[in-house]
């Protein structure tokens, strides 16, 4: 241990932090009694879930009920999940900071780990995020226009999820995206989780996302996100060209 | 094991941990925030959130660290909203080296000049920076701890720490 290390040591020994308070009896009065078994409650969730599908199948004709049939989807790294209702999480609304570490698009490309795909029109702004995720915003953090992310998919060993939890009024549609499996979600808001090891959410990653389309291609995850029609998403997909071989 | 039967829905073994680790929770906390009452916010909202989360707490698997992040999440949430500046404080009641005293590992203290400027220089630092740093040094925690609780990749720990020492040493003579 260096000199500065011993010091920094020692300083926490003298460093002005007021005594804990007793917190226990304000956390126990909190305490919720526990919800059912993990797995009482996915069936219970699973029921109703699809009988709420099979009821919106029928009255509202949704377009691809069996797509959305489909509990568990995954793909491009993220998990998506139909829960009946969803879970109570701070909302990070402020994308400035949702997004990560601001950076020019050349800055961007010399950090990514693989090659950038870019639009023909150059992002407004750009951001280094999480994991390796590159964010590329058109518009303003206030009014974004449209969101492009893409990160490598996460290795098995990672043990870190994307989750996004879409309730059963969110439609869920399968594309194919030149050759490569996609999803497109649409309609109600859903949810953008990032879950830890320890299946933990990580909150500030919880944000209110909008359409979006996802898929992946070549061991490389992405996303569109924005008021998109699934043609346009899919024609803005299409577009996106790695740099220098355009 | 009281994690274990807390994970169960045993609420007097949680309530035994949140004795056990208020201390080092409220600690924590204080010094990722700079602030009492965000801290006591803080750990108690981590508490309760770990109580919630523990079904899906993996058995085997350290507790402390594992409630340190909650807390830490909690801190850096309140951290942003107050949107107030970083200011840690030295006790005005540190006992001043002596000047024939044998300097020893143990019994080493820090001039007063020392303290303030060292204070100053971490406060400087970026919140990154400076996050990295409480946790190894002034909370005292493992590498592999400070990964659970900031979230990030052993390796990323070892770096961040090499770059803010490094910066922190730009700024005090130690």
């Amino acid at each position: 241990m260096s000199e500065l290390e011993r010091a920094l040591v020692l300083l926490a020994r003298d460093l002005d932090v007021p005594e804990a308070p007793d917190l226990a009896p304000v956390v126990l009065a909190q305490l919720e009694p526990r919800k059912p078994h993990r797995r009482e409650r996915g069936r219970w969730i699973v029921a109703v879930a699809v009988v709420v599908l099979a009821a919106l199948a029928a009255t509202l004709a949704m377009p691809d009920a069996r797509a959305a049939l489909l509990r568990l989807l995954s793909i491009g790294g993220e998990r998506i999940e139909l829960v009946d209702e969803l879970p109570e999480v701070p909302v990070q609304d402020d994308l400035e900071f949702a997004l990560g570490e601001r950076v020019t698009l050349e800055e961007a490309r010399g950090r990514s780990t693989f090659a950038l795909r870019e639009l023909e029109e150059p992002p407004d702004r750009v951001y280094l995020g999480g994991r390796g995720m590159v964010w590329f915003l058109y518009g303003t953090p206030e009014r974004p226009r449209l969101l492009v992310a893409q990160s490598f998919l996460l290795p098995p060993t990672e043990e870190l999820l994307v989750k996004k939890l879409v309730s059963p009024v969110t439609r869920v549609e399968r594309v194919d995206v030149d050759g490569s499996p996609g999803i497109f979600l649409s309609g109600k808001a859903h949810f953008v989780l990032l879950l830890d090891r320890y299946g933990e959410i990580v909150e500030e990653s919880a944000r209110l996302a909008r359409d979006v389309l996802i898929w992946e291609s070549g061991g490389v995850g992405y996303r569109l996100e924005g008021d998109l029609e699934l043609e346009e998403a899919l024609r803005l997909a299409r577009s996106l060209r790695k740099i220098g071989i355009r | 094991m009281l994690a274990e039967r807390a994970r169960r829905g045993d609420e007097r073994a949680f309530e035994e941990l949140v004795r056990m680790y208020q201390g080092i929770a409220f600690r924590t906390a204080y010094l990722l925030t700079g602030s009492a009452e965000d801290a006591e916010d803080a750990a108690q909202t981590g508490f309760v959130k770990a109580w919630r989360a523990l079904p899906r707490f993996r058995p085997g698997l350290p507790f402390r660290p594992w409630l340190l992040r909650i807390v830490a999440n909690e801190a850096h949430n309140r951290r942003r909203s107050a949107g107030r500046a970083y200011a840690l404080r030295v006790r005005a009641t540190v006992t001043e080296p002596s000047g024939d005293a044998a300097p020893s590992p143990e019994g080493a203290a820090l001039g007063r000049e020392q303290r303030e400027s060292l204070v100053a220089a971490v406060q400087r630092l970026d919140e990154r920076d400076r996050d990295v740093l409480t946790c190894r040094y002034l909370l005292e925690l493992s590498e592999e701890e400070t990964a659970t609780v900031l979230d990030l990749r052993r390796g990323t720990v070892k770096s961040r720490t090499a770059r803010a020492l490094a910066r922190l040493r730009m700024e005090v003579e130690l």
